[in-house]
């Protein structure tokens, strides 16, 4: 429990130091989202009409009170207005936030599918020929850029053989190739990692003596291996949030589909400094949450790790050493 | 532990990608006037698909030049007086009549009887009066702008229930031509005390208009449906459709990839797309499906060049440029006959046009001699030097025209032969928007604007609007040639018609004779349609109008 309550306080104190960092890089940028708007020489304003906006503004007030003033903002749920659009930023993100969740988690979860699926093919015992191609696959994926992909998925499934249309598709229909674009990325270093601690795992001891035992390969595959090589991909599973991210700003734009990755790209094209910290606090939050769990659920994956509970910091150190 | 590393990757990692992305979207501008063929009696009932490029940013009309916005604010706005987009002559909307005095400083409307809002209230000359009050003199404690197409706009006055009068602290003769523009789009009472935060994504069902649609469903980045006012009848005489728009609705939805719009409509998919790039259009042509370039009837695309950057304050540096660059083959590399070469810096089809093609010929060999006269002699990497300092010039990729970068490289690669060093910038939105307000570091400027009024020539080079020349230097406010800004001034501010369109033909002569700008093609706004969709028109710089659109297909 104090545990728990020590990773929660981290937490807390990350959240802060992104923000604060978002703060000042997003200050130290040049220009300024006011700038973008309103000295666009397509609108044709002055020089006094735009000083006059940026008064309006409050650009004149001093940036340790506008930290203040934002971080406070923060703490309490108001996370300021677009100043592109002067939308509430809560309102963009809530417009957002549960179609890229239901979009990344699906997209999370057919990845695992995908490169468990591969880890076995290439192992399976009556395809030892053709293994190698299994094998070269997670290195395809993770060569096949999201756009292509995307696009290319769409032009076949949708334009070609005209299954699942993508103006107006059904809520179910209009998943699935950003799910499968989503994650064919995102499977790629997991099927290698894998692949890899499958091999590693069968060159233990222990498998020549279950072997010895009698055991056929797929029993030593699915009962003995399994469980051993899951770990290092479990936390490769953690990192690779932040590729989810890149990856559905991406499959966002391509797919039309309204998501945090599109609200993203737009706010940094505009330098919309509100929406873009709220970004960085969703996004920072949402990877100490992940890591939080990885490292909650690691006793339960491998009972070693839980019989030592005093000694946390030192199993830390050693996963770091697989993760890295 | 939490690995702090791990934590602070995925942050890098996306903040670099958000970083990276700064360069990828692009913002809009403005387009010219084409129409679909009719055929057959015209269907009521039935939607539309349309697939557009971006989502709306704000429906303030003196702020909506941005495409998709305008887009919408002229569907469901009327404005005073309609600009026939053939033609360009005015006639009566919502205003019966106007007059002026004879110094353009004083207009009277009389305002139509039985115009509504689609919340219900009356358009009387009391709200056309708030409307202009607004756009005439914004209001920058609500983060209002005024409106670039209203010069010198004092206040107003309403005699009596159809009767508003506006005056003007010095002449306005281009008020009129302001009061067709989406920018003047009359709005409710109520809708004109919003704050800017009101009229931005979230709220477009809250913009209440006097047109022929409303907005309806909208959802904030992916689109919204304009939905028909089935008790409009106020059409401009000269509609085809009189009465209720034939369509019950359009779903507009943001596609931002070129290759899915245009996939979408050529499997049914969508009815009307927009921003067909020029690579596109053999594949939606040699479909059997309609390609519709509008054109938009104002400055036309090509590059200002500032003069009082040191480089180019030598006029035969200038010439050299324009020399060096071959228009013909750019037109023909890289666009398509919807975009014809221009043959001034206005577009052949905007008001007061006068061909200046003999300043911009390719010539080369005199580019070259030129340069050799100017003091710039070839260096040993093919690159003209001056007391060791390299002919390196540097021009923004203009993101919201078509196909910018691309021509931009291909005008590089042609000036290179000459000797000279073209740079594209490319950056991020803030250090973009820092460069090119500095002569020092863009010192060419890629743009155009469109508007079908005279004032556009004033609203791209004069110090107080775009300025693209840097005319006005934004370090010490100074102006460099007193002369451009007094030519400039008489346009917008000449009442005689005559006269005003002399003073353009004045400043299209001057800008070509001082080789100040490169004017490269006459940019239309492209769209196609699917041949069940007739009727389709735009406003008159290139806006989909939707009101006679109809579709023979359920």
């Amino acid at each position: 429990m104090k545990y728990v309550l020590g990773r929660l306080g981290q937490a807390a104190a990350v959240l802060l130091a992104a923000f604060t960092v978002a703060f000042v890089l997003l200050q130290a940028m040049p220009g300024d989202a006011l700038m973008i708007k309103f000295e666009n020489p397509e609108l044709g304003l002055s020089p006094d009409q735009i000083a006059a906006l940026r008064v309006a503004y409050g650009a004149d007030t001093p940036l340790p009170i506008q930290y203040v003033h934002s971080l406070l903002g923060f703490l309490g749920g108001d996370f300021g207005y677009s100043i592109q659009s002067g939308t509430p930023v809560k309102q963009l993100l809530a417009e957002v936030v549960p179609g890229t969740l239901l979009l990344a988690s699906l997209g999370f979860v057919a990845a695992v599918l995908l490169a468990v699926g591969i880890t076995i093919l290439a192992n399976l015992p009556g395809l030892r020929r053709i293994a190698d191609v299994f094998r070269a696959l997670p290195s395809l994926f993770v060569a096949v850029p999201v756009f292509w992909l995307g696009i290319v998925l769409i032009q076949v499934f949708s334009f070609q053989l005209r299954l699942i249309p993508v103006v107006n598709p059904g809520p179910v229909e209009g998943l699935i190739l950003p799910v499968l674009t989503l994650a064919v990325p995102i499977s790629a270093p997991l099927a290698q990692i894998l692949i890899r601690s499958v091999d590693d795992v069968l060159g233990y001891p222990f498998v020549a003596v279950v072997r010895a035992r009698g055991a056929g390969p797929w029993w030593i595959l699915s009962k003995n291996v399994a469980r051993n090589a899951v770990l290092p991909a479990f936390t490769m599973a953690g990192v690779l949030f932040g590729e989810l991210i890149g990856g559905a700003v991406v499959t966002e734009t391509v797919f039309g589909r309204a998501g945090v990755g599109r609200l993203t790209e737009q706010a940094v094209s505009q330098q919309d400094t509100p929406i873009l910290l709220a970004v960085v606090l969703l996004s920072a939050t949402v990877f100490v949450v992940i890591n939080l769990v990885v490292d909650l659920l690691y006793p339960v994956l491998d009972p070693r790790l839980g019989a030592r509970k005093r000694g946390i910091a030192r199993i830390s150190r050693e996963r770091k050493v697989v993760a890295v | 532990m939490p690995s702090p590393r791990r934590l602070i990757a995925g942050l890098a990692t996306a903040t670099v990608l958000a970083l990276a992305l700064a360069g990828c979207s692009a913002n809009a501008s403005t387009p010219g006037s084409g129409s679909s063929s009719e055929t057959g009696k015209p269907v009521t009932g039935g939607s539309l698909v349309y697939l557009e490029h971006q989502a709306i940013t704000g429906l303030y009309p003196p702020g909506a030049g941005f495409y998709p916005n305008g887009g919408i604010v002229n569907n469901i706005a009327d404005r005073l007086v309609y600009q026939d987009p053939k033609t360009l002559e005015f006639e009566p909307w919502i205003a019966t009549k106007w007059e002026s005095n004879a110094d353009a400083t004083e207009y009277t409307f009389t305002i139509r009887d039985g115009v509504t809002f689609s919340d219900g209230t009356p358009l009387d000359a009391a709200v056309v009066a708030k409307n202009f009050d607004l756009y005439g003199l914004g209001d920058a404690a609500r983060g209002l702008t005024v409106s670039e197409a209203i010069n010198n706009y004092q206040s107003s006055e309403v005699v009596d229930k159809n009767t508003v009068k506006f005056h003007f602290s010095a002449p306005s003769p281009g008020f009129l031509q302001a009061t067709s523009t989406i920018n003047s789009g009359l709005l409710s009472s109520k809708t004109l005390d919003l704050p800017f935060e009101k009229f931005g994504p979230g709220n477009a069902a809250n913009i209440i208009g006097s047109g022929p649609f409303t907005v309806d469903n909208e959802k904030i980045g992916t689109g919204l449906d304009l939905v028909a006012r089935k008790d409009y009848k106020w059409a401009p005489k000269s509609w085809s459709n009189q009465g209720r728009p034939y369509l019950d609705k359009i779903q507009i939805t943001v596609t931002p990839e070129a290759s899915v719009r245009v996939g979408a409509l050529l499997s049914g998919q969508a009815g009307l797309i927009r921003d067909v790039e020029a690579q596109d259009e053999k594949q939606v042509t040699d479909a059997g499906f309609q390609v519709y370039a509008a054109q938009t009837n104002g400055v036309n695309n090509g590059l200002s060049l500032r003069f009082r950057n040191e480089k180019l304050s030598d006029i035969r540096v200038r010439q050299a440029l324009i020399a060096g660059i071959d228009r013909e083959e750019l037109v023909k590399t890289i666009y398509t006959k919807n975009y014809p070469l221009a043959t001034s810096v206005l577009s052949k089809t905007a008001l007061g046009y006068v061909d200046t093609k003999d300043a911009f010929a390719y010539d080369p060999k005199k580019a070259a001699t030129l340069l050799d006269e100017a003091g710039w002699k070839l260096g040993s990497n093919g690159i003209r030097e001056k007391d060791g300092q390299p002919l390196t010039l540097v021009v923004n990729e203009a993101a919201p025209q078509p196909r910018s970068f691309d021509a931009l490289t291909l005008v590089s690669q042609q000036l290179k032969k000459i000797g000279v060093d073209l740079q594209i910038l490319k950056a991020d939105a803030g250090t973009y928007a820092k460069a090119i307000q500095d002569a020092n570091q863009v010192q060419i400027y890629h743009s155009m604007v469109g508007r079908a009024d005279l004032d556009v020539i004033k609203s791209q080079f004069y110090s107080k609007n775009r300025n693209t020349l840097l005319n006005r230097d934004n370090a010490d406010q100074s102006i460099g040639d007193p002369k451009l800004e007094e030519l400039l001034q008489a346009v917008a501010s000449t009442a005689d018609p005559k006269a005003r369109i002399e003073a353009s033909q004045t400043v299209q002569k001057y800008l070509a004779d001082q080789a100040y700008v490169i004017p490269f093609f006459e940019e239309p706004q492209v769209f196609a349609t699917a041949n069940f969709v007739h009727g389709f028109s735009s406003e008159s710089v290139g806006r989909p109008s939707f009101d006679a659109v109809w579709v023979d297909k359920q």
